[in-house]
């Protein structure tokens, strides 16, 4: 039997590896899941989310890989296994919520058939959808018919719940209240949960992990806090808004493609490495600065926007830089789009991995 | 846009509505209006009708049956194997009924193929009865079922089925409490497109059935023997059947094309 390893005396509810070929792309990702864990599933359109759900529940066939569900094997193409999707325990919630429109939102929710009354009863208070039981789906909001959809799949009692981008088909209030309640609801089951979404936001308020896949690979693992302080990838960092750039170490430097060089506070570096610079760490002057920064370098000013109380300045020079100021700190410099700023970076601010030789 | 057709078109267009519309305004014109009531309570009229109605009712649930069973293979089906089938089981359509009646007589006459085992085994013989009827207007309404059904299970997202499939239901389960419920309007358009065919059936009736009044004699098979002697019947239970197949078009006119 192959199977991932166990990393904790836990039995994962999930251990797979999901290969699937359908034309030019293929996807091979291997995910393992502990009771009770909310992964989130990020990367960019095309990367494999949706496939990647739609093999664990058994819509498109694997080539190879296995997938094992609670120490169950479901489906192993090696091995001729494979068990029909009404019988997976995995519990599915479509982008579009996908209620059946000939019934209403209580014949819905019982359409699984298996919990108790009471359960149904707390589901339905938990995610504030009570009021709505004789209502057809066609007379809900999109954001009602998400939490219809959750509470049909979890009535099921599924030992692991999928979602689809549960929540890109709603505005913006909508949004953060399905989140909200979706979250809450996840947490109190022990079931896992493996999440597709392309908002930072839905991954950081709700998933213990997060998944990265990128043209069909898994580029990060990681829980959310991890991620945002060791971005994997150029994508990782550029959607938390950190500075992303493959080099070449040496000693205490690292040189840039394009031959500039930025000094870091390690010393023995040799041979290809990830750089990633937190926008913070990024300061800003109108004229060249006096002291210790060893990193400065002339650049115009890109373009500025404004997220909260912080200015996100995209720079140009050398390489393109992000650098996030306050708002006051724009006033004061009075640099707008096109301006000439220079911009300094402690070396200690410069954070290293080392990438493996290809 | 424009919201008329231009000019000369609108002549042609307008020409062509009068072609079809002719034969129509004929009947009208030459319908014998005071005689009607006399003409439609005679016992032929009578049987006729009520042969009519309910061996195209007991057609068109047969047909909804058969149709519906071959639409829902056909909807899994792709390529050279589905085109086949779907030849086959609309051939009826293309096909002159007096060849479909033969076809039945040939499976189901005393000496047919099946036919010939039920005489032996059961003494049931099927042609020239009104079972017969059914089967002859079953056979021709068939296809009308498989197209119309075929089309709302191919439109129908086939994520419904895996969102059922996800929540446990069996593929049965699915089919019967999901996939068939969500194309009702395609099942209601085919039945009813069904009992309107097998309404106006002729040819495999005659051949398969015959035309025995009060027995297998239908609505159109009185008008035939009508027309040879008493044109005003002919005209009135024409009128009837007009009536009745007018209402269905307009019933059904929002599932043939879109509703504006």
């Amino acid at each position: 039997m192959v199977a991932g390893e166990v990393t904790s005396e836990q039995t994962p509810i999930l251990d797979c590896r999901v290969v699937v070929e359908r034309g030019s792309f293929d996807l091979d990702a291997e995910v393992v899941v502990k009771p009770g864990e909310i992964v989130a599933v990020m990367g960019p359109n095309g990367a494999g989310k949706t496939t990647l759900l739609e093999a664990l529940i058994g819509w498109l066939p694997m080539s190879a890989g296995w997938i094992l569900l609670d120490g169950q094997t479901i489906e192993a193409p090696g091995e001729d296994e494979i068990t029909q999707t009404h019988q997976r325990e995995i519990g599915m919630v479509f982008q579009d919520g996908l209620l059946f429109p000939h019934l209403n939102v209580r014949r819905n929710i019982e359409f699984g058939g298996k919990v108790s009354e009471s359960n149904v009863r707390a589901l339905l208070a938990a995610l504030e959808i009570e009021d709505l039981k004789e209502n057809r789906p066609q007379e809900l909001s999109a954001g009602q018919r998400q939490r219809v959809a959750l509470a049909r799949t979890l009535a099921t009692e599924p030992k692991l719940v999928l979602l689809d981008e549960p929540l890109a088909a709603l505005d913006v209030s909508g949004r953060a209240r399905a989140r909200k309640l979706i979250g809450k609801v996840l947490r109190d089951t022990s079931a896992g949960a493996l999440f597709a979404t392309h908002d930072p936001a839905d991954a950081f308020a709700l998933a213990d992990k997060i998944l990265v896949l990128e043209a069909g690979r898994v580029t990060q693992y990681a829980a959310p806090d991890q991620i945002r302080t060791r971005p994997a990838t150029e994508w990782v960092a550029g959607l938390i808004g950190w500075n992303y750039f493959e080099a070449m170490g040496e000693g205490a430097v690292v040189t840039l493609p394009n031959g500039t060089e930025i000094a870091t506070a390690l010393g023995d570096l040799d041979g290809p490495v990830a750089v990633t610079i937190n926008p913070t760490a990024v300061a800003l002057y109108l004229t060249q600065p006096t002291g210790s920064p060893r990193n400065c370098w002339t650049c115009h000013v890109e373009s500025i926007e404004f997220l909260a109380d912080v200015a996100r300045v995209s720079l140009t020079g050398p390489f393109n830089l992000s650098a996030d100021i306050t708002k006051s700190a724009v006033n004061e410099l009075g640099i707008k789009s096109g301006s000439e700023v220079w911009a300094s970076l402690k070396a200690t601010e410069v954070s290293v991995q080392t990438l493996a030789d290809e | 846009m424009n919201r008329q057709l231009p000019g000369p078109l609108r002549c042609a267009a307008m020409g062509a509505v009068l072609v079809v519309a002719m034969p129509l305004i004929s009947l009208l014109w030459r319908a014998p209006w005071g005689d009607l009531p006399r003409l439609l309570t005679t016992d032929v009229v009578a049987d006729a009708l009520l042969m009519s109605v309910t061996t195209s009712i007991c057609a068109a649930l047969v047909a909804l049956t058969i149709g519906t069973l071959v639409a829902l293979q056909l909807s899994k089906m792709s390529g050279v194997a589905a085109s086949t089938l779907r030849a086959v089981a609309t051939l009826p359509m293309i096909l002159p009924p007096v060849v479909g009646g033969a076809a039945l007589l040939f499976a189901f006459g005393r000496n047919g193929l099946i036919g010939q085992v039920l005489d032996d085994t059961t003494g049931l013989v099927l042609p020239y009865s009104p079972v017969g009827v059914i089967m002859a207007n079953a056979f021709v309404a068939t296809p009308f079922v498989v197209l119309t059904i075929e089309s709302g299970l191919r439109s129908l997202d086939p994520r419904f089925e895996l969102a059922a499939a996800s929540l446990g239901a069996t593929p049965l389960r699915t089919t019967v409490c999901v996939t068939l419920p969500m194309i009702r309007p395609s099942i209601v358009a085919g039945a009813f497109l069904a009992w309107a065919r097998a309404l106006g059936e002729f040819g495999a009736t005659i051949t398969f059935a015959g035309n025995i009044p009060g027995r297998t004699q239908t609505l159109p098979l009185a008008v035939f023997v009508a027309m040879q002697e008493d044109r005003g019947a002919a005209i009135a239970m024409s009128l009837l059947l007009v009536l009745v197949s007018l209402t269905v078009l307009i019933a059904l006119r929002d599932r043939w094309w879109p509703a504006k």
